[in-house]
């Protein structure tokens, strides 16, 4: 539904900078239906490749497709099927959430009788059926999120595209929203592709792509990356990282990888994570903080694969052209 | 794209009116204005060939073109926080014409400036003025189409602009000048040369003209005056110009090298 070909973008050299490449031709290609995360580290790309896929900018080369429309050149017919949550609120705050809507409408030609079956349905998941008459600034973060949502979902798009959505939500409406998304992508069949730094709300997505400067790192399911780092392992903290990690790399032949303070055995195979725990504690107890057992989450595939030394390329960021 | 621009527009006016001190601030300062240099001016004011003109007078079409500028300054600064992180990201997304954009934002602005100039008119009989039908007619399109000069360059501006700050300093190096340099502060005939030669080319002088002369003159001796219809002309010209460029600096996307 969303294929992104040899993307590359390079932001103009400026009168204090010098240019720079934000995408080195980027390939991800999001199935029909499927709901993607996309994460990576501040400065990943991400944000560069989200204004693109809104059609807010332009890319140096390589194409998008949406719905079979290529971005460049059929911009209309993508921005008809599309829907966009901005990570900041494109709502007016001084229009009552019945304005808003109205507006949103407006822009997408929709009137009529079919404008109050559209409004009824874009409003039937959220809670603000009572609160129509108020304007957006007083809505709670929750709230306000939700009109965001609902006045995209009443244009029913085929793709719906989200930066951060829940950036600055407490626990509670941020679990809300997740769960009418995903109620709404699976009803209606959305592709969804949403940029997130919380891993916890990528555990029951279909894919998981993760990006660092400008590159995709991996591209998967869930359940594929946690098995790209074993299925357990063993986290150590310890009074001397330095020396500890020295220690053990040289006695137990493994790898060992650093984050903070801790040492991370993460090859580990079912099973073996107990007896590995048992040999580190016997010989180094003193040594040693605390040590456990951990099935990898998400955000350990994320350290995992953003830790890693990028892989030796032709084009190195920063390099001109 | 009119539907679109309709809509748009009536966001604009619809934010105006829920905000009590901006409906105040942008009637009462150009009043002071006029009120306290029209009282101060008093007597010093007499250039040649107007020796029966009050200053109240003289500046009162003047006022009338300040209202229409400062309306839309206050219309367009919202452009800048909008655009990057506010609602003017869900319409550039929105499948819409570009044009219908700047003409939402632009028609609002005039609308708002309306009701604003539209209330000072009421003014111009306590200065014993007085026009006709045709003359009020006209002195309405003067001031649709200055608010749409005005509107549409400072949708230009604003369009490329990161803050708000940075349109302030455009503001005052820029647009004010324009207005003081109009003829709304004092005559051509006793400024010195280059004044004279910043007015002929200045559309806002060119405005002012145009909303001057429906108080001094019928409909009919004014659209027979190649003097007004120059300004009309020039007039019309600013304000079309203006939509154009900034339906084209809408167009345009933040491009890659």
């Amino acid at each position: 539904m969303i294929r992104i070909d040899q993307l590359r973008h390079v932001y103009p050299a400026g009168r204090k900078q010098p240019e720079r490449t934000a995408l080195f031709d980027l390939t991800l290609d999001v199935p029909e239906g499927q709901f993607t995360i996309l994460s990576g580290p501040n400065g990943s790309g991400k944000s560069t490749l989200f204004r693109i896929l809104c059609g807010l900018a332009t890319p140096s080369r390589g194409t998008v497709t949406i719905g079979g429309f290529d971005l460049g050149l059929q911009g209309a017919e993508v921005r008809r099927i599309m829907g966009v949550v901005f990570q900041s609120p494109a709502v007016d705050k001084h229009l009552t959430v019945a304005e808003n809507i109205r507006i949103h409408a407006d822009l997408y030609g929709i009137g009529g009788p079919e404008f109050q079956a559209r409004k009824d349905d874009a409003l039937a998941w959220t809670d603000l059926k009572d609160r129509q008459a108020d304007k957006v600034e007083t809505l709670s973060g929750g709230l306000a999120r939700q009109v965001e949502l609902a006045k995209v979902m009443m244009t029913r798009p085929k793709v719906l595209l989200l930066d951060e959505p829940t950036t600055g939500l407490d626990p509670g409406s941020r679990r809300a929203f997740l769960d009418a998304l995903h109620r709404l992508q699976k009803e209606r069949g959305m592709t969804v592709l949403m940029t997130s730094h919380v891993f916890a709300e990528a555990e029951n997505v279909d894919r998981v792509a993760i990006m660092r400067e400008g590159r995709l790192l991996a591209y998967d399911s869930p359940a594929a990356l946690r098995a790209l780092i074993g299925t357990e392992m063993v986290v150590v903290r310890a009074k001397d990282p330095d020396y500890l990690g020295d220690e053990l790399r040289a006695h137990l032949g493994l790898a060992i990888r650093r984050h903070g303070d801790e040492l991370r055995l993460e090859e580990t195979e079912n099973g073996e994570g107990l007896p590995l725990l048992e040999r580190i504690l016997d010989r180094w107890r003193g040594d040693i903080l605390s040590i456990s057992i951990k099935q990898p989450d998400l955000e350990d595939v994320f350290v995992h694969v953003t830790g890693r030394a990028m892989p030796e390329q032709a084009d190195h960021p920063g390099e001109p052209r | 794209m009119i539907r679109v621009a309709v809509s748009l527009a009536k966001r604009e006016f619809t934010r105006f009116a829920r905000q009590p001190q901006r409906v105040i601030g942008a009637i009462a300062q150009p009043l002071m204005f006029w009120a306290f240099l029209g009282a101060g001016m008093g007597t010093s004011f007499k250039p040649a060939g107007m020796e029966q003109m009050t200053y109240l007078e003289y500046f009162y079409p003047g006022v009338m073109v300040m209202m229409l500028l400062f309306a839309s300054i206050f219309s367009c600064i919202t452009i800048i926080e909008d655009r990057d992180a506010g609602f003017l990201q869900g319409v550039l997304v929105a499948p819409v014409s570009r044009l219908g954009i700047v003409l939402g934002k632009v028609m609002g602005s005039v609308l708002i400036a309306l009701v604003q100039v539209l209330l000072f008119t009421i003014a111009a009989p306590f200065l014993g003025l007085s026009f006709s039908v045709g003359g009020f007619l006209l002195l309405l399109a003067g001031f649709v189409l200055t608010g749409t000069g005005f509107a549409a360059l400072g949708f230009l501006i604003a369009w490329g602009m990161k803050s708000t700050s940075g349109f302030h300093a455009v503001m005052m190096v820029f647009l004010m000048p324009l207005w003081m340099l109009s003829g709304a502060l004092f005559p051509v005939s006793g400024a010195a040369g280059w004044i004279n030669v910043v007015m002929a080319i200045n559309p806002v002088h060119h405005a002012l003209n145009i909303i001057r002369a429906p108080f001094y003159g019928d409909a009919m001796s004014m659209l027979a005056s190649p003097a007004y219809l120059l300004s009309l002309a020039v007039t019309v010209a600013w304000a079309l110009i203006c939509l154009v460029l900034s339906m084209k600096r809408v167009e345009k996307r933040e491009n890659g090298a």
